[in-house]
């Protein structure tokens, strides 16, 4: 069934609801995150991400607990959560708190309309507690720097810890808004403070962001630039080449060899460097923003290997029929594993010298004793 | 193929480099004289002798005296056959030289450490050319590989590649002579007045030398480079002391500061020195690089099969008498476990009581010989 209404629902244009509106009851896990944006809705609230939009949880299992009416019956419901943290369709609300102040139908806590939120997590327990710390944090907000020694900070993490505690699980709620009271007294200029360097940061963060985003975009244009720049190129020369060969009453393959040259030339002289300039001061940037040390490269193991390097030199170019079908490959599926033919031009030629010099052994040695030992007792246990 | 060395020194670049092919398991472990090759050869093949002769005298007293054992020559006779049939085998499958050089090479190494009266070469020479094929990343599939063979299985193949694997030292990276032909190619390039036709042809010969060079001893005795050099100075003498001179002078570009001291052990010998080293190598590629009588080494071969070790032929007295021990071992082995076993269970523990010393039987299943 749902290949087909998918596939017209698709071609008309209308949103398919993924997730089965069949499978009921036990979990709702699988069938669930479905994200709405509400922000053209008048409730605020519910918990942000860090984009601004607010995503609402919502279930095909959804069922006011007032008016007991679920989706089944009305697929525009949506479900708002109290300041109690109960949850109630937006008719009910409508219906029961237009006139004003009422009780809540399940705790009979008095409610006002405009104290609805959306609901953002399909745990009401964790909507509550990310509600609570927001509110914790707005004032409780010293940093290490505040306190003279460590003992103290952690000692004020912990009766921040405390109270969050306390205001999550309801214990002592009037003591502990009495003490939250006491500490927003005592500390008003250092919240004041605070809340103004955070702000502060958080702004400078942002900046961060866009510069790095601007930096992004620019390189990717820059990017862009290039490659047409050098795809001219390339139809140019191949313009000039064609001409070149219709004019000239040289020969063609030397011509040929010639503007390749020239290509390889102008190729190697553009290396680039603004792209590298670039890429630094990015890399700044990210310093500036971190403390982090950098990262110094780990270097296992110590190359000391003499490889012939004084003993010959590598040209450009050899006239090689081994190596002939690898360099004529154009599509370069010979190369297509990493193959480079002056890499083993080189390999060649290193095998060609390494040991020149070396003397041939003369008589019978008693060296190597342990290895020729080795090996024999290895071959007699297999034998 | 530059696995670990003896040490090269710490990172600070004062420390005395090691040259690479120093640092082979070519130039370490299968590097050798020629005394040393023969001494080798000849007590391996004096061992081989007495333990075979014993097999035989317990199978039947007296019965080693009327047969006639190989000696070492025999043997490398038989091989170096075998070295010829690698070849051939090659040019069916296409394999490419390299494939080739180093399945030579393992046949030669594996007989300075096993003899032919043990392991017929017929049947090595496939494992080794088949080990060669993956160690050099030509990859072909068993059965594929078996079954362009007459009259074998894959599992005659895998049989012995654990033994040829281990008889080689696991040492299976090698250096050609014929890559070092490439290079000499490539390099002479660079002297000036030099006529293409002219080192192309020298080119050519010099391959053919290279690869009669396989049929010899040199590469356990000589640097690939060196062998190389004596290929070329076969094909063209005036082109190979000319490349050798340009190596042995100062180069036209200043040398780099970074250049790093001139590490070989002895001083760099003048170009003389180094012609006169390859003359023996020249005789010798002459004199031995050609395919042996196969008439001479039919003969070897007939008598090679009344004198294979008997503990090595299926269906011998000896291969069964063995093979009854080492079942016999087993089965005494599987009884104890079984006896420890059943007493654990009586005494209520089925994982026995507690660890300790009063077992130091060898279980070990690799206590055969």
């Amino acid at each position: 069934m749902s290949s087909r209404t998918t596939a017209s629902g698709w071609l008309r244009g209308t949103t398919i609801r993924k997730g089965g509106a069949s499978s009921s009851s036990n979990s709702t896990r699988h069938t669930t995150p479905q994200v709405q944006s509400t922000s053209s809705t008048i409730f605020g609230g519910g918990v942000k991400d860090p984009s601004g939009r607010t995503s609402e949880y919502f279930s095909m299992d959804d069922q006011c607990p007032v008016c007991k009416s679920d989706r089944y019956l009305n697929p525009k419901l949506r479900l708002l959560v109290s300041a109690c943290y109960h949850k109630m369709c937006e008719s009910c609300i409508d219906r029961l708190f237009t006139l004003g102040p009422a009780p809540c139908p399940i705790c009979n806590k008095i409610l006002r309309k405009l104290a609805f939120t959306p609901q953002t997590f399909e745990d009401l327990g964790v909507e509550k507690e990310v509600a609570v710390r927001r509110r914790i944090a707005k004032d409780f907000n010293k940093h290490r720097e505040d306190f003279p020694d460590l003992r103290s900070y952690n000692d004020y993490l912990e009766e921040v810890e405390d109270i969050t505690f306390n205001l999550i699980n309801d214990i002592d709620i009037p003591e502990t808004e009495a003490r939250i009271a006491q500490y927003k007294i005592e500390n008003a200029a250092v919240i004041e403070l605070n809340a103004q360097r955070d702000e502060q940061y958080a702004q400078y963060l942002k900046e961060q962001e866009e510069a790095d985003r601007l930096e992004r975009e620019h390189r990717a244009s820059e990017l862009r630039r290039l490659e047409q720049e050098e795809q001219d190129e390339k139809e140019q020369s191949r313009q000039a080449i064609i001409d070149k060969l219709e004019t000239s009453d040289k020969d063609a393959i030397k011509l040929v060899a010639r503007s390749r040259a020239e290509a390889l030339k102008r190729a190697s002289a553009k290396t680039t460097t603004p792209a590298f300039q670039s890429s630094s001061r990015l890399l700044r940037s990210r310093a500036a923003q971190s403390t982090v040390i950098p990262d110094v490269p780990h270097v296992p193991l110590q190359d000391d290997w003499y490889a012939y390097e004084d003993m010959f030199t590598m040209r450009s170019n050899y006239d090689d029929p081994i190596s002939e079908a690898v360099r004529k490959d154009r599509e370069g599926i010979m190369r297509a594993g990493g193959y480079v033919v002056e890499e083993a031009w080189e390999r060649a030629l290193r095998s060609a010298v390494a040991g020149l010099d070396i003397p041939p052994l003369q008589g019978i040695r008693s060296a190597d004793p342990e290895v020729l030992q080795e090996t024999n007792t290895a071959v007699a246990a297999v034998s | 193929m530059t696995a670990a060395v003896s040490t090269p020194g710490a990172s600070s670049s004062t420390v005395e480099k090691v040259p690479l092919y120093q640092g082979s398991t070519q130039y370490r472990h299968w590097r050798f004289s020629p005394e040393e090759l023969v001494h080798t050869r000849v007590s391996l093949n004096a061992a081989a002798v007495r333990v075979i002769k014993d097999a035989f005298e317990a199978d039947s007293l007296g019965s080693s005296t009327a047969v006639a054992f190989l000696d070492a020559n025999e043997e490398n006779l038989l091989v170096k056959l075998y070295i010829g049939k690698v070849s051939q085998l090659c040019g069916h499958f296409r394999f490419p030289e390299e494939v080739e050089a180093t399945a030579v090479s393992y046949l030669k190494r594996f007989y300075l450490k096993n003899t032919v009266m043990d392991w017929h070469p017929k049947n090595v020479m496939l494992t080794a050319l088949f080990l060669a094929t993956k160690t050099t990343n030509h990859p072909i599939s068993l059965e594929a590989y078996a079954h362009h063979i007459p009259k074998t299985a894959p599992s005659d193949v895998l049989e012995l590649e654990f033994l040829v694997a281990q008889s080689l030292g696991f040492d299976f990276a090698i250096w050609h002579a014929h890559k070092a032909l490439w290079g000499i190619w490539l390099d002479i390039q660079t002297l000036p007045d030099i006529r293409m036709d002219e080192l192309r042809d020298a080119y050519d010969v010099a391959l053919k030398h290279v690869r009669e060079s396989r049929l010899t001893d040199a590469e356990l005795i000589y640097t690939p480079s060196q062998i190389a050099l004596t290929c070329f100075s076969l094909a063209s003498p005036s082109l190979a002391s000319a490349w050798v001179r340009s190596k042995h002078t100062p180069p036209a570009s200043p040398p780099t500061p970074t250049s790093p001291p001139t590490p070989t052990s002895p001083s760099p010998i003048p170009e003389t020195d180094i012609l006169e080293l390859i003359e023996p190598i020249k005789s010798m590629i002459l004199q031995y690089g050609t395919m042996p009588d196969v008439e001479a080494v039919r003969e070897v071969d007939r008598r090679l099969r009344l004198c294979k070790n008997p503990e090595k032929i299926v269906g011998s007295n000896a291969y069964n008498r063995k093979l009854e021990a080492k079942e016999r071992k087993a089965a005494e082995k599987r009884a104890r476990k079984a006896a420890l076993a059943r007493k654990a269970m009586e005494e209520g523990d089925p994982f026995g009581d507690t660890i300790g010393p009063q077992d130091l039987d060898d279980d070990d299943d690799d206590d055969d010989d």
